[in-house]
């Protein structure tokens, strides 16, 4: 079983969203294409069902963990995420993302941020969910040592230094042959220190691999996927961040394990 | 009704920013909050923007006078727009000359990084009078410049900037002797 799962990671090059779970029972649901057939014969059918159910049951509610509570409009207002940078430094396509300008400082809409917000920590919690690895990403200095402490408290993986050419596009040669790259990445700050994008981005983009960032009012939102615009420089903006975020990724994997546990316990009876 | 009513601050020279109504029983509310805010500022003008500095600052929402704020943005239904333009930011206007209160969060040997509540902080020089005063955790008084200092160089499409604000240090609040903690 071990073996069909690397074998399926090593195949298919390009990635498909959600692929390679955890759990080796679950290898069925995900792969479309690669059936480790040899250990399919010897599953039985009431236990792949239930594993089925496991994972799908969760993706036909809106708000399967309930993450609407973790956060209201004042909290946001309360940790200067609308505060956008000056007028001059504007990206041109955060603009739809703007509440106005004031004073030449741009102010984000909390409204739209509190709806991207919302769905970006559900796909998060989706992600984590299922098994997934989640990548931190951010070169801000300042706040480096708070998003490592964030990714070691929820289990999952940060990299906040130099991001070497080819770590995602080159990852084979790089690594080694069988290395699984992360099935989410999270921008804190999708610039690095030059204030040019992030490569990470455009990589994980290249590679197939989902990402969720925090855009400020001087950032590209296109190429991510669950963009959040909002305050990127405030400490307290960070913090709130992956105090969020960790709350997510915790609250998904244990309901994970409260599911196999039931099931455990429904299989034995 | 809410959407309807508007909040005049008590301050006249201000009101260019915000033209509005005022409602008689939150005006009142206000202006003993301001009233409790700013005692050792004799002029209005100072007092409306000493109380518009002190709700800058998150620590001092623990005070009395933010339970007014906090009633009436619930009466608002917490929109963000009325979040918006009950803020002190909306309240204070331009940057320019304005006093707030900082606290330090960070000490480089002479270099004092205080955070006024704003997007960024501010770094001042140690002042040589009580220089050892100046700790982590101290509320210092300052005058605002600049929120965030940008410019535009030669031949770039946007603005440079350096992530910073910038502010002049007037002085420690001498908050253990006048002021009670809450």
């Amino acid at each position: 079983m071990c073996s069909g799962n690397m074998a399926a990671g090593v195949l298919s090059g390009v990635r498909q969203v959600l692929r390679g779970p955890r759990l080796l029972s679950a290898v069925f649901s995900c792969h479309g294409q690669t059936f480790s057939s040899a250990a399919a014969a010897v599953k039985s059918a009431p236990d792949t069902a239930v594993t089925e159910k496991i994972l799908n049951f969760p993706l036909t509610q809106p708000d399967y963990f309930h993450l609407s509570e973790l956060f209201t409009m004042k909290d946001l207002f309360e940790a200067r995420v609308h505060l956008g940078h000056k007028k001059g430094c504007r990206h041109r396509l955060m603009e739809p993302y703007l509440f106005g300008s004031r004073l030449d400082t741009d102010i984000i809409d909390l409204e739209q941020t509190a709806e991207l917000l919302q769905q970006a920590l559900n796909f998060t919690a989706h992600v984590a969910y299922r098994g997934g690895i989640i990548l931190f990403v951010s070169r801000r200095r300042q706040f480096g040592h708070l998003i490592e402490t964030t990714a070691r408290e929820c289990g999952e993986y940060a990299h906040t230094r130099y991001w070497k050419g080819g770590l995602l596009t080159n990852a084979p040669i790089q690594y080694s042959p069988g290395v699984r790259l992360p099935d989410l990445i999270i921008f804190f700050s999708t610039l690095n220190n030059v204030f040019q994008q992030h490569v990470g981005i455009r990589d994980a983009a290249k590679m197939n691999i989902p990402t969720v960032g925090i855009v400020d009012s001087n950032c590209n939102p296109s190429l991510i996927a669950y963009p959040v615009p909002g305050n990127d420089d405030t400490p307290v903006a960070m913090e709130m961040y992956c105090r969020l975020f960790k709350m997510t990724i915790n609250r998904a994997k244990d309901k994970r394990r409260q599911m196999e546990l039931l099931k455990g316990i429904s299989a034995s009876v | 009704m809410a959407s309807l009513c508007k909040v005049m601050r008590n301050v006249s020279s201000r009101s260019s920013l915000l033209q509005k109504h005022c409602v008689c029983i939150t005006h009142r509310s206000l202006y003993s909050s301001d009233a409790s805010g700013g005692d050792d500022k004799s002029p209005e003008r100072a007092k409306g923007g000493f109380a518009a500095a002190y709700e800058l600052h998150s620590d001092l929402q623990q005070r009395g006078d933010q339970s007014a704020a906090r009633r009436m943005s619930s009466r608002d239904e917490t929109s963000f727009a009325s979040l918006l333009r009950h803020s002190a930011l909306m309240q204070m206007g331009p940057a320019k000359e304005k006093v707030v209160i900082g606290k330090i969060f960070h000490i480089v040997n002479d270099d004092l990084y205080i955070d006024f509540g704003g997007k960024f902080h501010c770094v001042c020089k140690r002042p040589p009078t009580d220089g050892q005063k100046y700790q982590r955790g101290s509320r210092v008084r300052l005058r605002l410049e600049d929120m965030e200092l940008t410019s535009r160089f030669l031949g770039a499409t946007i603005d440079t900037t350096l992530l910073e604000a910038d502010a002049t240090l007037m002085g420690l609040i001498e908050s253990k002797d006048t002021k009670t903690k809450e």
